[in-house]
């Protein structure tokens, strides 16, 4: 079974600082990949280089077994590759419908081209993550949990084959994280492989299929949760820097 | 090669008044991103004032200055305090849009107290020039290059030195660090405000010695103002110092070796060159 | 859009076409004028209001639209509609190779950048041969108003519908996102550098045929009046304060703006720029989101409408 998304050897270095060092992995498909580790490890970058935001400084990025070198971030959009951003960036002047549905428009094949259809699309994308009742407000009005929920259903009416979550479920409370997670497990039985970064270490546990650590912006651990929990290393990672 | 010398020469005599010209406009630019498109007629403002006070006081245009700059500080404070602070946190846009609107008034408002004639601030010893080797150096110019390299250092002295220059430093960071400055933000935006207008003022009153004032310099002398900031980068007040003088520079050898028309053309073509490769100036920090 | 709106809109649009027939010569030119401008706001409404890049330098489309006219006319005899498609052509290709490098600038430094554009090519053009230098062209005289004012609606309209169909396409909605978060929308699949340049062509278009269509009318044109620089406040101005970012706001503005100006200079000539400087200030303060957004809130605030603004926007 080949990987859908592999992370060859990338390394991003920013003036005076190695964010991220040498990583490797695979993504199969179907899988859900959880991302954990410190804060500063590294995390949000390594989203950005396989979304296209940032270019590697060195390293490949394979998806379906073709190199995204140079391949600009919309077009990797257009090939299946969404993403939610941990910091989050609604259109605020449009609808949360509205949000959707340029997902819709312009996403997987370059998406559908008639607006009625594309708005149609999101209001089913909406309903899949329990947003149907907020359609028509402003997407700028929505409070926290609903705009993670927004985030969600923008990547997913993309109909992407990959989807890269950073910290959907920073802020949320105990009942909001069962239901995101709950979520997560809907879109990968639609058959779509995931990577989830999380801090939230219980739920990423019982979410994954399997785990990878990051530590200064390197991979230390990267297996079966429960092992990769109980290493050392990864123990380490977390209590060393609490120390420190 | 004298006579490229000498306008070298020329180029950074006049440069040190550009310098002067943008130091305001760069301060209340980098410092409370507001994009000052009436800064040219404050400038044409201070001028006046220069010129009223040589011509009803007999007060010598360069030791007259300060009070040319306390005026145009007042004007300026009481605009930022009544008017602009009103729309602080609105989109930027909206700062191009009223500092127009503010434009058109103040070129009204000095047509109709001034009337349209050309006007020059003379003093006696304005026609004298010192010779020094192969190169004429004519004093007015001199004069005005000096108090320009003395208000541009003074600046940056004062916005690294001082409580208040620090505060606004901090300010362009983060307002509420500038809190803990103990000053609190409106005076604080006021006060930058008027500085930036004092020093275009004062920038007026040196112009006024060494070229023609009439109402609709503005336009013109904002233009200029934006291209030697954003040039010199806006991030320091040296930067505009190389703005002023690389701007002067190349205007003259572009007058000398292109042709007079063409002066514009360079300035502004070395505008966009300087926007495309490098947008945060020659001398700005890399965003 | 419910029926009534489009009946009234319908209405408003014959009135309009049929002024030169009962309105004086003076108020013919005077319509000409504010179509032409409203014309520009529209095109300034496409980079500006739906894309969010403040164009200080559609002026520069405007000139070559003009200067197109003139060029095509005056030095190789051509006639008028081959003029207008070459001015077109000066602008798309304009806007294509600089607007390439310069729609990488954000917010106010693409605004100078457009704005020193303008500032060059109106100092260039005054150097070519080709354009007449400083003298600038004559134009084969055409005494006809009515065709102008005519043409001028005729284009207002193209341009109108232009947007409409903007607001409602796959296209439109790429701009709109850009203009919102521009990085959130290259990540969801829009081609921004693509449309931005489509965006800032599209709108060099609807300038150069307004200038175009100007230069015929007054049969003269030279570097400074035909790259004025003026325009782009004007325009930006009458987009803003109509309501940028909506179909129907630019003309709003440039109606309004047009009556109020052309008001005050025959009331209290003196004075009347005065005016409208205080105007645009007083504008700005009590209706950042111009006349179209007061319209639509106006209804439910009343006048405490114009103290939210302020006290939304103070320091």
């Amino acid at each position: 079974m080949s990987a859908i998304l592999e992370v060859q050897n990338v390394t991003r270095r920013f003036t005076g600082l190695i964010a991220v060092n040498d990583v490797s992995f695979a993504l199969q498909p179907k899988q859900i990949l959880g991302v954990i580790g410190p804060n500063g490890a590294g995390k949000t970058t390594l989203i950005s280089l396989i979304s296209g935001t940032l270019p590697p400084s060195s390293g490949d990025i394979l998806f379906e077994g073709t190199s995204m070198a140079g391949v600009p971030a919309y077009r990797r959009a257009r090939l299946g590759i969404g993403r939610t951003f941990q910091i989050m960036r609604p259109f605020p002047g449009l609808s949360v419908l509205d949000n959707v549905a340029v997902g819709a428009l312009f996403g997987h094949g370059g998406g559908d081209a008639k607006l009625a259809k594309a708005r149609e699309q999101a209001r089913a994308q909406l309903d899949f993550v329990g947003l149907g009742k907020n359609v028509d407000q402003r997407a700028d009005e929505l409070g926290g949990p609903g705009r993670k929920r927004l985030e969600l259903a923008k990547a997913l009416a993309m109909q992407p084959k990959v989807l890269l979550c950073d910290e959907v479920m920073a802020g949320l409370n105990h009942v909001e994280i069962d239901e995101v997670i709950d979520v997560i497990r809907k879109v990968r039985d639609e058959g779509i492989s995931i990577l989830v970064i999380e801090h939230v270490i219980k739920a990423i546990k019982s979410l994954s299929d399997r785990l990878l650590v990051l530590h200064h912006g390197e991979k230390i651990a990267d297996g079966e949760p429960e092992a990769v929990l109980s290493n050392p290393a990864v123990v380490e990672a977390y209590l060393g820097k609490r120390r420190a | 090669m004298d006579l490229l010398a000498q306008i070298l020469l020329n180029g950074i005599l006049l440069g040190g008044l550009y310098a002067v010209m943008a130091l305001g406009l760069a301060l209340v630019w980098g410092v409370l991103n507001i994009v000052n498109l009436a800064h040219g007629s404050f400038i044409m403002l201070g001028a006046y004032v220069s010129w009223h006070l040589y011509t009803y006081l007999h007060i010598d245009p360069f030791l007259g200055l300060p009070i040319t700059a306390v005026v145009m500080f007042g004007v300026g404070y009481a605009l930022q305090r009544g008017l602009l602070n009103l729309i602080v946190r609105a989109p930027m846009f909206n700062t191009l849009l009223i500092t127009f609107g503010i434009d058109v008034v103040l070129t009204y408002l000095a047509q109709m107290a001034f009337s349209a004639d050309f006007r020059t601030i003379n003093p006696s010893y304005a026609g004298n020039s010192i010779q020094l080797g192969v190169v004429v150096l004519p004093l007015a110019r001199l004069l005005a290059f000096g108090v320009a390299i003395v208000l541009t250092v003074g600046m940056w002295l004062f916005l690294l030195h001082t409580r208040l220059g620090r505060a606004i430093r901090a300010t362009a960071q983060n307002l509420v660090a500038a809190r803990l400055y103990g000053v609190e933000p409106r005076h604080l935006y006021a006060m930058t405000f008027g500085i930036g207008i004092a020093l275009a003022g004062a920038a007026g009153g040196l112009y006024g010695t060494v070229s023609q004032i009439n109402p609709y310099i503005g336009g013109a002398l904002t233009a200029k103002s934006f291209a030697i900031g954003i040039i010199g980068g806006l991030d320091n007040p040296l930067g505009v110092i190389v703005g002023g003088l690389a701007l002067g520079i190349v205007e003259s050898l572009a007058v000398l070796y292109i042709g007079a028309t063409f002066a514009d053309v360079a300035s502004f073509s070395v505008l966009v060159l300087v926007l495309i490769v490098r947008p945060s100036g020659l001398l700005g920090r890399t965003a | 859009m419910t029926a009534l709106r489009t009946a009234l809109i319908l209405i408003a649009l014959a009135v309009l076409a049929a002024v030169p027939w009962f309105g004086s010569d003076v108020l013919v030119q005077f319509g000409i004028n504010m179509l032409l401008l409203a014309v520009l706001a529209q095109g300034w409404n496409i980079i500006g209001g739906y894309t969010g890049y403040a164009s200080f330098g559609n002026s520069v489309f405007y000139g070559l639209g003009s200067y197109g006219v003139g060029i095509a006319m005056v030095q190789w005899e051509l006639p008028f509609a081959v003029g207008l498609v070459f001015g077109v052509v000066l602008s798309v290709v304009f806007a294509v190779l600089l607007g390439i490098p310069v729609l990488r600038l954000r917010g106010h430094y693409f605004a100078i950048a457009t704005l020193a554009l303008a500032l060059v090519m109106a100092a260039i053009v005054s150097n070519v041969k080709l354009a007449g230098q400083n003298i600038g062209l004559v134009l084969p005289p055409l005494n006809n108003d009515v065709l102008f004012y005519e043409s001028a609606l005729g284009l207002l309209v193209v341009a109108t519908l232009t947007i409409f169909w903007l607001s409602r396409s796959r296209f439109g909605f790429g701009l709109i996102a850009i203009r919102e978060n521009e990085e959130g929308a290259a990540v969801m699949g829009v081609n921004t550098t693509l449309y931005k340049v489509l965006a800032f062509a599209l709108s060099g278009v609807f300038s150069a045929l307004a200038g175009g269509i100007h230069a015929y009318w007054v049969t003269f044109i030279d570097p400074e009046s035909a790259f004025d620089i003026s325009l782009n406040v004007k325009m930006i101005i009458m987009a803003v304060f109509g309501g940028p970012g909506t179909v129907l706001g630019p003309i709003v503005g440039a109606f309004s703006l047009s009556a109020i100006s052309e008001f005050l200079s025959s009331e209290v000539t003196n004075i009347a720029g005065l005016f409208f400087g205080l105007v645009v200030v007083a504008a700005v303060v009590l209706m950042p989101r111009g006349l179209a957004d007061v319209v639509r809130r106006f209804r439910k605030t009343g006048w405490r409408y114009f103290a939210e603004n302020i006290r939304a926007n103070r320091l």
